[in-house]
């Protein structure tokens, strides 16, 4: 699968009404989301066969496998692992009421948490990795290789380590998901865990207040992405389409927001 | 008939490069209308329209001093003029009567300058003829004389009822700030900041951005998808990169 974006900074003054012209553009009401992302860097592990030497007989692999094997054993990649909570996942208040404290609910942070109806164990996750975005593409928009995979519910830190990932951090990220034919638009911004919690070395098991998080651009500015997903990459056409669709959203946006391409090395995945 | 002397023709010559630099300064003025985008600043605009109307000055001044020599002259063709090959040209030079559409502005120009007060009110001053124009009849020259000279006095008075700077009024501070209702929901503070208090716009992510109305940001010839994104009293651009907010996401580190 590959992936074209566009994307663009929205100051937080303008998000109320972007909101509004893309609820018009759209004709859609947005559908707001929160995610937990957890970023895992890959790691080589001692031992491990990192290079097929003559693999290239090896013609039968199809371009899934090939890619996953490039994933694992290839070049080494941070990946997101993406879970969707809502917001009543989030704790209700700071300082918890003593009577509904749920029992065993504090085995892990001494901090007093709020009361929530937050199940780590329940959690699904959904790893998404993305390539470095293309060097040199014609066209003025991120294109990049992308792919997804559904992960068990509950603590994937075993998994991911088996796998070769180490965890890094996680943050939230909060925002409206607008689709437009085979556009979709999130404007969404980066939510930090509040900060004076001691350094995680996995996933929280709890959420703390939502109004607690605070944005990570301390303005409180959002990012605005359009994205279309083309399943054939290497079909220049259909590239070519989904260039073309984004452009025209981007043209339909023009007075309102500019969208552009990203910083291909702000996109960088590739674990050094 | 006698044939035209030198100094004549001068004029004549004279009067057709003055037109030439008219038509050529109006013309580059609807250029840069039209292709620049948003709108050239204020001062170049400005500056180009006082160019138009120097050469229309001149231009004007020239006619009239020759009034008597052009409004003598009289255009036939000669004898070795290329009538086949030219007839539309022939036939502009020839018409005794004005292209309709001409004979249109000249009309519209006539009415306009046989009603002096209205022109001139039209030009002065927008905000002062508002309450005239809402009655439907302009302001005589009389009573704009006389309320340019009420303004600036009832403005300077108006002016030194206040201490200027801060964010409320003496009779606000003299009644208790607390009590001014400013819409607002951050705190205003006391000492500086600037004056207005405006209503505030329907404010549901609990940012306070007040909207000016009616000022928008020039965006030249695509007002047509959206409505321009209005331009904000408290603007706060973001301080992170975009670029910096994507590796931060995309690695989970800033450098």
């Amino acid at each position: 699968m590959h992936e074209l974006l566009l994307f663009a900074s929205v100051p937080v003054h303008q998000h109320h009404e972007l909101l509004q012209q893309l609820t018009g553009l759209t004709a859609m009401q947005p559908r707001h989301l929160v995610e937990r992302r957890l970023i895992f860097k890959a790691y080589r592990k001692p031992g491990l066969v990192t290079s097929r030497v003559g693999g290239s007989q090896d013609l039968q692999q199809s371009g899934d496998l090939q890619r996953v094997n490039k994933m694992l054993n290839g070049g080494m990649f941070y990946t997101q692992v993406v879970g969707p909570v809502s917001e009543s996942d989030f704790s209700t208040s700071g300082p918890a009421d003593p009577d509904t404290q749920m029992e065993g609910m504090d085995e892990s942070k001494p901090t007093a948490q709020g009361t929530s109806t937050y199940d780590y164990e329940q959690q699904p996750w959904k790893l998404e990795f993305r390539d470095i975005p293309e060097a040199g593409t014609r066209s003025a928009v991120t294109s990049r290789v992308m792919a997804s995979a559904s992960l068990p519910c509950g603590d994937i830190i075993p998994s991911m380590n088996a796998w070769g990932y180490s965890f890094v951090t996680e943050y939230v990220v909060e925002g409206d998901v607008f689709i437009q034919n085979d556009i979709v638009i999130y404007l969404h911004r980066v939510l930090h865990y509040p900060s004076g919690e001691q350094e995680h070395r996995e996933p929280r098991r709890h959420l703390p207040v939502l109004k607690e998080m605070t944005p990570l651009e301390k303005s409180g500015s959002y990012v605005l992405q359009a994205s279309i997903n083309v399943l054939d990459g290497s079909n220049q056409e259909t590239m070519k389409t989904a260039s073309q669709r984004l452009f025209g959203l981007r043209e339909q946006l023009k007075s309102a927001v500019r969208l552009e391409q990203a910083d291909r090395l702000s996109l960088d995945t590739r674990a050094k | 008939m006698s044939a035209l002397t030198s100094d004549q023709i001068k004029v004549l010559e004279q009067s057709r490069q003055r037109l030439v630099q008219l038509t050529r300064s109006l013309g580059s003025l609807i250029a840069s209308l039209n292709q620049s985008d948003p709108l050239p600043p204020w001062s170049s605009l400005q500056s180009q329209a006082s160019i138009i109307s120097n050469n229309l000055v001149s231009v004007s001044e020239h006619l009239s001093d020759h009034r008597d020599l052009l409004s003598s002259l009289v255009a036939y063709p000669g004898p070795d003029y290329p009538g086949r090959t030219q007839a539309s040209t022939l036939e502009q030079l020839l018409r005794t009567k004005l292209d309709p559409r001409v004979q249109d502005w000249v009309a519209r120009g006539r009415t306009a300058g046989t009603e002096p007060p209205a022109v001139d009110a039209s030009n002065l001053n927008s905000s002062a003829i508002a309450a005239a124009a809402h009655a439907q009849k302009p302001l005589s020259e009389t009573e704009l004389a006389d309320l340019w000279e009420w303004a600036p006095i009832e403005a300077n008075q108006e002016a030194r009822r206040r201490n200027w700077g801060g964010n409320f009024t003496l009779e606000e501070r003299e009644a208790g700030i607390q009590n001014v209702v400013t819409g607002l929901k951050r705190q205003l503070e006391d000492d500086e900041g600037s004056e207005d208090e405006e209503e505030e716009e329907e404010d549901e992510e609990g940012e306070d951005e007040m909207e000016v109305v009616g000022v928008h940001r020039k965006s030249g010839g695509n007002g047509f998808e959206f409505e321009i994104a209005p331009h904000h009293a408290h603007a706060v651009e973001p301080v992170v990169p975009l670029a910096d907010i994507l590796r931060y996401m995309t690695t989970g580190r800033m450098q």
